[in-house]
């Protein structure tokens, strides 16, 4: 890329991102700055933390397998298949992004809750399953607001790759799903990857529909951030501690994502 | 780069007009000393929010010119945000403990006053389905929910089931950040019980049904009432806290369940 | 053996073409951009759907609407090579040759040898592991080739096989696509649009123009004798077409032709450019065929020109550079262009 002589980086806007940089910069700043840095490991080990990390983890692993399970069938269906309707399946899909955590959350509540549910009390009868105040409940809300980020990542991944390749594939003997695992998947993998970390990211700090459609017990709900949330009044140190690893894990995503999984597949 | 120039220049008339009326309109109120006028911040605990919005309404009616504005959250809360340097200009608290904090802090220096008191109360769900007597039965039921320890009422919850001898196992409590979110939990989700206040329980209505904790095990709830020392209407302030303890606003308190607050 | 009627509407564009080819034989599918050269190859394939007509090979009917047969693109035995390759970018040179076998279900060692082979034969066996960004152009068409005939296909298309590449290597692969085609025992189909490739790989050409057939033959015969602008345009000769008697053809747009040879009724004239000389004052000789006209562009190949004449009978005529030089043939000149009546070729139209 030749660069055009004779002209300095414009001025304006450089001062604004660098004003947008500041703003992003300074809260982390400010967590680094209170963190008591002889008592961070013990402070990660207490029971409380030790519970809000472990349930953290599971939740969440499990929350983008289900994401990937279900949502990469949504995006091939998206991107591929015609259907009328498809507009509004799609806002229906992006829904659980825009809307506040902690309406989704009542919303879960009011479909999948035992007593007052739409379908709750159904499953509950013929199942014996119970997502509120449990596991799985965590796992559900956390898929709900993390899967449409997968769904519209690698539907755009679909919608861009070149579907020659697919068509190639095919008359050289492949069927649909041999075409699909050996051909699509691995051409779209960049986007794949993409749409399960940012899946994974967003289910990791899931906190409003959590709290009000699995509830709040340690050791069984209490994920990280709800455990942030409740210690930051007596035990702040832990809750900061709790903090600085999220920020960790999630900064650590982003970079790693950033150098490997972002470039493009060159074609032949 | 003229239009963005011009840009700067209207946003700066603007701004200086808008200083202008801010704080002509702050030293009006500075100098009005014979009638109230001007507008607080009330932050107060949870279980409040029924019985202070109402005498609110009821106060600025009383006294046009006056705006009284809430904050309500758990007491524990409140207590984090004023010493952080949220502006509120009252603080009314659900128990002694999280008032002397502030009073500790130098937030609060006039002596805190008394101005209703509270009690628990189980609330189960309309029916009592798993006929719940007492808060013995509490241990094996189901999910209970109940108040985040650093909330007032988590720690009366604590205190009644202590005193009670009753231990209920920790991953069957849910905690809830302040009183109301713990009986949400009864009235629109799935825990089978919350223990909360009796005036919570009295302005939930038919949600939920309330489950009577005897007095000898039950606690009793004072909550004080001062003026936060950095409010820039200490007049307005100093009217709300009476007018808590006027008759008026003590016939209010009690309509909405609050019991008469202890002798001073 | 191709035995095919392909009707199939694109767009605006209607396409109804009978198309036969037998074993060991290459067609050259010919023809100007937007004939639907590429819709007819997509439908021998598979990957577009007739709306009438058949498509059989070896006997097998792959696609015959009326009678509700569609064989899928994955279950017909033929092989195509694409014009950009589309060499899958993420597997490696062998594993592109043996993707064939793989999908068929051949297991992966007996895959990978067959492919090694293949890899041999095209001359690239030592670039097995190499990834086809790593590759030439040359290189890739070999692979994409190899891995079109792996699986022993019964048909082998062929899309604009050396359009991708620049003019040095084409020359150079254009002979050894030859030889591969050579030793392929199934049909071949090819669509181009270059006549070079027609003539250098095909036994029979298919002059397809505006989603008809415009003309079909042996390649020399369609070469030597165009029935279209466009083919006579493509071989570069002059095209005339009139009413012959005896030795006089009245050309349609006027004008007249004498011819060695006798013929009756519509026919086609061609006259090959380097027939006609070029004269700035009327001449006397031999040439029974002398027409007056102006000369109107000229196009330099090399120390070649072609000069337009505009006349009662418009031609393109080659002459020398030095010619030009010498004669002074610049736009709007006055010529006169003479053609032997020997030099010409007359056929029914």
């Amino acid at each position: 890329m030749t660069r055009r002589r004779g002209r300095g980086a414009p001025l304006v806007a450089v001062f604004l991102a660098f004003v947008a940089v500041v703003f992003f910069t300074l809260p982390l700043i400010g967590l680094l700055g209170k963190v008591e840095w002889g008592s961070l490991w013990d402070n990660l080990t207490s029971q409380q933390a030790k519970d809000a990390i472990r349930l953290s983890v599971e939740c969440s692993l499990w929350a983008t397998a289900i994401s990937l399970v279900f949502g990469v069938p949504l995006a091939y269906v998206l991107a591929r298949v015609p259907f009328p309707g498809k507009a509004f399946v799609r806002a229906l899909v992006v829904l659980p992004m825009v809307l506040p955590p902690v309406v989704g959350g009542v919303a879960l509540l009011l479909a999948f809750g035992r007593t007052n549910g739409v379908v709750g009390p159904w499953i509950y009868d013929t199942f014996g399953w119970q997502f509120t105040f449990s596991k799985s409940g965590v796992v559900l809300a956390e898929t709900f607001v993390a899967m449409p980020f997968l769904v519209i990542t690698v539907e755009a991944g679909l919608r861009t790759m070149d579907r020659r390749y697919e068509d190639a594939a095919a008359t050289l003997g492949a069927n649909r799903w041999t075409v699909f695992r050996r051909v699509t998947v691995p051409l779209i993998a960049p986007s794949l990857f993409a749409g399960a970390a940012l899946a994974w990211a967003r289910a990791l700090g899931e906190f409003g529909a959590t709290i009000t459609f699995a509830g709040n017990i340690q050791g069984r709900t209490q994920t990280t951030p709800l455990a942030v949330y409740l210690l930051l009044e007596n035990q702040q140190q832990v809750a900061i501690a709790l903090s600085l690893l999220l920020l960790t894990v999630s900064i650590t995503v982003l970079v790693l994502l950033r150098d490997r999984w972002f470039g493009n597949v060159r074609s032949a | 780069m003229k239009r963005f120039m011009r840009w700067v220049a209207t946003m700066a008339v603007i701004a200086a007009v808008a200083a202008v009326f801010v704080s002509g309109t702050a030293g009006a109120a500075k100098n009005k000393t014979t009638k109230l006028s001007g507008t607080i911040t009330v932050s107060a605990a949870a279980s409040l929010t029924e019985a202070f919005t109402k005498m609110g309404a009821d106060f600025q009616k009383a006294n046009p010119g006056t705006t009284v504005s809430f904050n309500f959250a758990a007491s524990s809360a409140l207590v984090q945000q004023i010493q952080g340097g949220a502006p509120a200009d009252v603080f009314a608290s659900a128990d002694g403990a999280n008032m002397q904090k502030l009073v500790s802090g130098g937030q609060v220096t006039t002596e805190p006053t008394v101005f209703a008191a509270n009690a628990l109360t189980i609330v189960v769900k309309p029916g009592n389905p798993k006929k719940i007597k007492s808060l013995a039965d509490l241990a094996n039921v189901g999910t209970i929910s109940l108040c985040a320890d650093t909330v007032p009422c988590g720690k009366y919850a604590q205190q009644a089931l202590t005193t009670a001898g009753v231990t209920i196992p920790t991953d069957k409590i849910t905690k809830g950040a302040d009183v109301k979110a713990t009986l949400a939990a009864v009235s629109t989700g799935d825990a089978d019980a919350a223990i909360v206040y009796l005036t919570d329980a009295k302005a939930a209505g038919t949600a939920v049904q309330a489950v009577k904790i005897p007095a000898w095990l039950n606690v009793y709830a004072i909550y004080p009432i001062a003026p936060i020392a950095s409010s820039t209407n200490a007049d307005l302030a100093d009217a709300w806290v009476k007018y808590t303890v006027s008759p008026a606003g003590q016939k209010t308190l009690q309509s909405y369940g609050f019991l008469a607050p202890p002798l001073q | 053996m191709l035995d095919a009627q392909v009707q199939v509407r694109i767009g605006e564009l209607p396409i109804d073409v009978v198309l036969t080819a037998a074993d060991g034989e290459t067609v050259a599918v010919l023809g100007p951009n937007g004939a639907g050269k590429t819709t007819l190859l997509r439908t021998l394939a598979g990957l577009a759907a007739l709306d009438g007509g058949h498509v059989t090979v070896d006997g097998v009917v792959l696609d015959d609407p009326a009678r509700g047969v569609y064989v899928v693109p994955e279950r017909r035995s033929v092989g195509v090579m694409f014009q950009e390759y589309l060499l899958f970018p993420h597997l490696s040179v062998l594993e592109n040759v043996a993707f064939p076998l793989r999908s068929r279900g051949v297991g992966r060692a007996e895959a990978r040898r067959r492919a090694s082979e293949w890899l041999a034969r095209v001359g690239l066996g030592d670039r097995a592991p190499a990834k086809p960004a790593d590759l030439s152009g040359g290189q890739r068409q070999r692979v994409a080739l190899a891995r079109a005939l792996v699986a022993e296909p019964a048909m082998l298309l062929l899309d604009e096989p050396l359009a991708a590449l620049d003019v040095g290597t084409r020359t150079e692969l254009r002979r050894d696509l030859r030889t591969h085609l050579a030793s392929f025992p199934g049909v071949r189909v090819l669509v181009t649009h270059d006549l070079l490739d027609a003539v250098a790989l095909a036994d029979r050409l298919v002059v397809l123009e505006g989603g008809r057939v415009a003309q079909e033959g042996p390649v020399a015969e369609v070469t030597a004798r165009p029935r279209s602008r466009y083919v006579a345009e493509l071989v570069g000769t002059n095209l005339l077409r009139g009413d012959a008697h005896d030795h006089t053809v009245t050309l349609t747009t006027g004008g007249t032709v004498v011819t060695a040879d006798a013929a009756d009724g519509d026919v086609y004239v061609a006259i090959p450019p380097h027939a006609v000389s070029l004269h700035r004052q009327r001449p006397e000789g031999s040439a029974r065929n002398v027409w007056h006209g102006t000369v109107q562009g000229a196009d330099l190949l090399g120390d070649r020109v072609r000069i337009h004449v505009l006349g009662d009978v418009s031609l393109v005529a080659e002459v020398t550079a030095a010619a030009v030089a010498d004669l002074g043939l610049h736009d709007g000149v006055e010529v006169w262009a003479t053609v032997k009546a020997t030099e010409l070729t007359t056929y029914p139209a």
